[in-house]
């Protein structure tokens, strides 16, 4: 996500080459902690989330950028001839992946935000195949995918109990015997450009995460860019900012690999290495690049 | 887009809808046909998760006869570029999938399917 309030009139973040994601460029103050009403996430997710990425999408382009080293890495090691699903799509940026092998393994994007899903359709100047749907819910044949990627997209979510859920959906929707998934997002030790951007407080969910507000403005400026998708009128006349807070839940240190564990444990997963007549899933790597945590896996079956 | 490879992974996840909910049937529906670039060594390794019939049975839908009603043993160079064309070059643009089961309606539009469901039909 970039947070960064006034880049908007670059094509991307020059530091993290990112239109959407870019951590490095907080300015101070920029995010502002919240709690959040429990009672309706669904709503809450909606005006806060689904409703703002609506709003703001046409400021996003979709063809060019860098993506994060892991991600890439990860997309890299998919063997040919494997289907998967980008869960939480945004503007597609993954789907074109990897660049090297185009078109050797294909990866169906999911979005709530149906306007980022016009874009989406076309990543990379490719004919992409994009669905319009939930990452809580599982519209598939389960298990039917190879891989799955779930990129900024679980810290929008606004309970623990749904964040689980997500990852839950994300398990069941791969093979059960080979299923592989990484799972990214944002982190609340920041780099240190933008580490005096995040409040720290108490937090009231049972986690150790920090709910925040996180703007996007959308602001007056005469747009220099090639602004087909961007304004769609009165692109020369400067007008009132506007500002969207979008919600996320930043993750502390082993959040995440916590979260995923028990979100295995609740479909019945062993945790580890494979042991004899079991299904299981295995925590390949956990780490944190640019500000964000990751966690991949891999599932098993020795059933 | 919504093309034969992705409807071939579909199911309707409609709340207590978990049987006879795959394939999703179309209704009403614009295709357009669009060349994709031809990868046969995808194809090939995609083969396996295919529900066969289902394929064949959308493919006829949509007026594509080009594939065999069994899944061939022997995998030629012509047989892949076919399943190529099906799999990858037929675009449903508008229209609707249904659940054979519960009825429930995934309308297409701009090629995108939507497969939300009202917070009273999730399971
Ligand atoms: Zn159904």
């Amino acid at each position: 996500m970039c947070i960064h309030l006034y880049h908007h009139t670059l094509p991307h973040c020059y530091r993290c080459q990112s239109y959407l994601f870019c951590t490095f460029m907080a300015p101070p103050k920029a995010v502002t902690a919240t709690s959040i009403d429990t009672s309706d996430p669904q709503t809450y997710e909606d005006q806060h989330v689904h409703s703002v990425y609506d709003q703001i999408a046409p400021h996003f382009s979709s063809t060019r950028y860098k993506p994060w080293p892991i991600i890439a890495q990860f997309l890299s090691s998919i063997p040919t001839g494997w289907i998967g699903l980008d869960s939480g799509t945004g503007n597609g940026k993954y789907l074109p992946l990897p660049l090297d092998r185009p078109g050797s393994i294909w990866t169906i994007g999911l979005d709530r935000s149906r306007n980022l899903l016009s874009i989406a359709q076309n990543a990379g100047g490719v004919a992409r195949e994009v669905i319009w749907g939930d990452v809580l819910d599982n519209p598939w044949r389960h298990g039917v995918f190879d891989y799955a990627i779930s990129i900024a997209t679980i810290h929008h979510l606004a309970t623990p109990v749904r964040r689980k859920a997500a990852v839950k959906s994300l398990l069941k929707s791969i093979d059960p015997s080979h299923g592989r998934a990484l799972i990214y997002v944002w982190a609340i030790e920041q780099d240190t450009l933008s580490k005096r951007a995040v409040p720290t407080g108490e937090d009231d969910n049972g986690t150790d995460g920090q709910d925040v507000f996180v703007p996007w403005v959308l602001a007056s400026q005469t747009s220099k860019t090639n602004s087909k998708q961007e304004h769609t009128e009165e692109t020369d006349k400067p007008k009132e900012s506007q500002v969207f807070n979008r919600y996320y839940h930043m993750f502390t240190r082993g959040e995440l690999r916590s979260l995923v564990e028990n979100a295995a444990r609740d479909i019945g997963l062993h945790i580890g290495k494979e042991v004899s007549g079991a299904r299981g899933v295995e925590i390949i790597q956990d780490g944190w690049e640019r500000s964000n945590y990751y966690v991949e896996i891999r599932r098993w079956s020795t059933e | 887009m919504v093309r034969l490879i992705t409807h071939n992974l579909l199911a309707c996840h409609a709340k207590n809808c978990t049987s006879n909910n795959f394939p999703l049937q179309f209704k009403d529906i614009e295709i357009e046909l669009r060349e994709a670039e031809f990868n046969p060594d995808f194809i090939r390794g995609f083969l396996p998760k295919l529900e066969w019939k289902a394929l064949i049975d959308a493919a006829k839908q949509l007026g594509d006869t080009s594939l065999p009603s069994e899944q061939p043993e022997m995998i030629d160079d012509e047989f892949l570029k076919n399943l190529h064309h099906v799999l990858l070059e037929i675009h449903i643009e508008e229209g609707a999938m249904i659940c054979p089961n519960c009825q429930h309606v995934y309308p297409i539009s701009n090629g995108i399917p939507n497969m939300l469901l009202a917070e009273h039909e999730i399971g």
